[in-house]
């Protein structure tokens, strides 16, 4: 049997005929890609350092103390020898890796868009400019959501195992779970809305961060001289300016833990997050559609 | 049918008026978009996407007004002028998302995205990242990756800017191919006539947000056809002949040239020669091009507007 030479036939250019997705799966689309770059994924390792140092920052001292107490527990001669941190105390531990990680990472979901000006693009496709605001929103909070519940979902399940009984310490603690999710959330909420508004404002991801930190530190260092130094409503109302100082107080109000010595109540701290953060998310979707259309 | 109509579009920044009242219809080919800067080419490419609205007037493309849901935008391509590829990701990776925030569905967008690189040439470059890429082929990424969805229209900005002379033919016969085998219409916005005269079908003139002059190319062209005669000796005695016949040649020493000729204008020179004894040497038509046609006719707007305006 004899084959002849191998031939390469060019069918030229095939027109495509099949369905075309719902605007939801566009936005689904952007999400995804959102997630990935969070995560540097399909990127150098360059681009994975930052995100998933930080991720490790906020999980590793959780799993270290479960590992601890792991150990220590069964030889402990007096229980209380070693006690894992309550929940609401392990996020405003988590806090500092958390704030960093929105500063740091965030801005590189929308910076190189806008940088490499593929904001044009995205103005030229069958989705509005919240569409894509939106979807880079809701990507960095899923990444962020999920980096702030997963080491209280380490705490929470190891509680659980050392237990005596499992079951009967679940029907005592179960409402811990929502509000582990909740305080995470808010966390995750504040920290993406802020770092996102700040990241539209510039096109240099280092700038964007510096803003992040400098809103946090500022805000800081002024609501903690206002609660340090003066009384009465005025200079508690400007300790809010301390957005991790607000962030602590509401964890800790939702946890249902005593805030009487602080200057406000907890949900006085909540709802000033809220109605911040909403204050924030309009400012983002305005100044984004603006960046969008050019 | 037309893909695109504009309706005395008006559209102004502050007090400086981008489009004056244009109306225009775009049918199915390739179109220039001709114009200096500021001519207002830009303005009408973003009215056309729906990222501007119209002060007055409106635009339909593909049968939706542009100010509905952007849902018409799945059939429109865009490449922009402008740098707009990331260079850290590799085409392949960036035009199948885009081909998914189109509107394909996921292997699809894969499949599309690789095809399309085929036929622009980055085949084998395709999972490079695109900040290692030439010039000539980011520009071939943005056709690309407004090909990628299979647009029924697709609007390319300046698509040659930036191009060495070899890279401009290469972009303007890809555009071509685009045009003519791949069958998806293409709007192309520019100031160089030499790329309108090459590529386009039909061409729109703007010049300071008013539509000067549209129409099929080949129609400027031939109203303009012009026909040289050089003669070895008999030139006068030609010319005398081709005015007795009707015909008014310009002699200039042994050449003649006869402007706006027809098919029977050939047989008349013809007798006319052999009437003569003239001696022909050559004898060869020839078309003015875009730029013969448009500059005169816009400066001599621009100079009506200044003796108007009292400048």
């Amino acid at each position: 049997m004899t084959t002849g030479p191998a031939e390469v036939f060019d069918l030229g250019y095939q027109p495509y005929e099949g369905g075309r997705t719902t605007r939801w799966s566009r936005r689904r689309a952007i999400w995804r890609d959102g997630i990935r770059i969070s995560f540097g994924l399909g990127r150098g390792a360059g681009a994975k350092f930052a995100p998933w140092l930080l991720i490790a920052l906020a999980l590793v001292p959780a799993a270290v103390l479960v590992v601890i107490s792991a150990f220590t527990s069964p030889t402990a001669a007096d229980p209380d020898d070693f006690e894992l941190p309550s929940y609401a105390e392990y996020y405003g531990f988590a806090m500092v890796p958390l704030g960093l990680f929105a500063a740091i990472v965030a801005p590189l979901l929308i910076c190189p868009d806008r940088r490499d000006g593929v904001l044009s693009l995205y103005a030229a496709r069958p989705i509005t400019p919240t569409d894509y605001v939106a979807s880079r929103w809701a990507a960095f909070l899923t990444v962020a959501t999920a980096t702030a519940w997963l080491p209280e979902a380490i705490l929470f399940t190891w509680n659980g195992l050392d237990a005596e009984s499992t079951g009967s310490w679940l029907g005592d603690n179960w409402d811990v779970v929502p509000r582990f999710l909740l305080a995470g959330a808010t966390v995750a909420v504040v920290f993406t809305t802020l770092s996102l508004l700040t990241a539209s404002l510039s096109s240099r991801r280092a700038y964007a961060a510096v803003a992040t930190l400098a809103v946090l530190f500022v805000g800081s260092a002024v609501g903690g001289i206002a609660e340090e130094n003066f009384t009465g409503p005025v200079s508690d109302a400007v300790s809010l300016a301390s957005l991790p100082q607000a962030l602590e107080d509401s964890v800790r109000w939702i946890f249902g833990e005593d805030l009487s010595e602080r200057p406000l109540p907890g949900s006085v701290s909540f709802l000033w997050l809220v109605g911040l953060t909403l204050v924030l998310a309009v400012a983002l979707q305005r100044r984004t559609a603006g960046l969008v259309r050019g | 049918m037309a893909l695109l109509h504009a309706r005395d579009l008006t559209k102004s920044y502050g007090s400086v008026r981008a489009l004056d009242g244009v109306s225009f219809e775009i049918e199915p080919g390739i179109t220039g978009l001709l114009g200096s800067n500021g001519a207002g080419k830009t303005t009408s490419l973003k009215l056309f996407m729906g990222l501007l609205d119209p002060d007055s007037g409106s635009v339909e493309v593909l049968g939706a007004d542009t100010r509905s849901s952007p849902e018409y935008r799945t059939r429109i391509g865009y490449a922009p002028e402008h740098d707009c590829l990331p260079l850290s990701v590799p085409a392949a990776e960036f035009l199948a998302y885009m081909a998914e925030v189109s509107g394909l569905p996921r292997t699809a967008a894969r499949l599309r995205a690789s095809d399309v690189l085929r036929h622009v040439g980055l085949f084998e470059e395709r999972y490079r990242a695109m900040g290692t890429y030439s010039t000539g082929m980011k520009q071939r990424v943005k056709l690309a990756q407004a090909l990628v969805h299979d647009p029924v229209l697709a609007f390319l900005d300046e698509p040659t800017a930036g191009l060495d002379p070899l890279g401009r033919r290469e972009m303007l016969e890809l555009i071509r191919r685009v045009g003519r085998e791949f069958g998806i219409s293409i709007v192309i916005s520019t100031h160089l006539m030499g790329d309108v005269e090459r590529t386009c079908d039909s061409v729109i003139v703007l010049d300071a947000g008013r539509v000067l002059r549209t129409g099929a190319i080949s129609g400027f062209v031939e109203e303009t056809e012009t026909l040289e005669v050089e003669l070895v000796e008999g030139a006068a005695e030609l010319a005398a002949e081709l005015e007795r016949q009707g015909l008014a040649p310009r002699l200039d020493g042994s050449r003649l040239t006869l402007e706006a000729v027809s098919g029977e204008d050939y047989d008349t020179l013809r007798d006319a020669i052999v009437d003569s004894s003239a001696v022909l040497y050559r004898l060869a038509p020839s078309r003015l091009s875009l730029a013969d046609v448009f500059t005169p006719v816009v400066a001599a707007v621009d100079e009506a507007e200044a003796e108007g305006s009292g400048v």
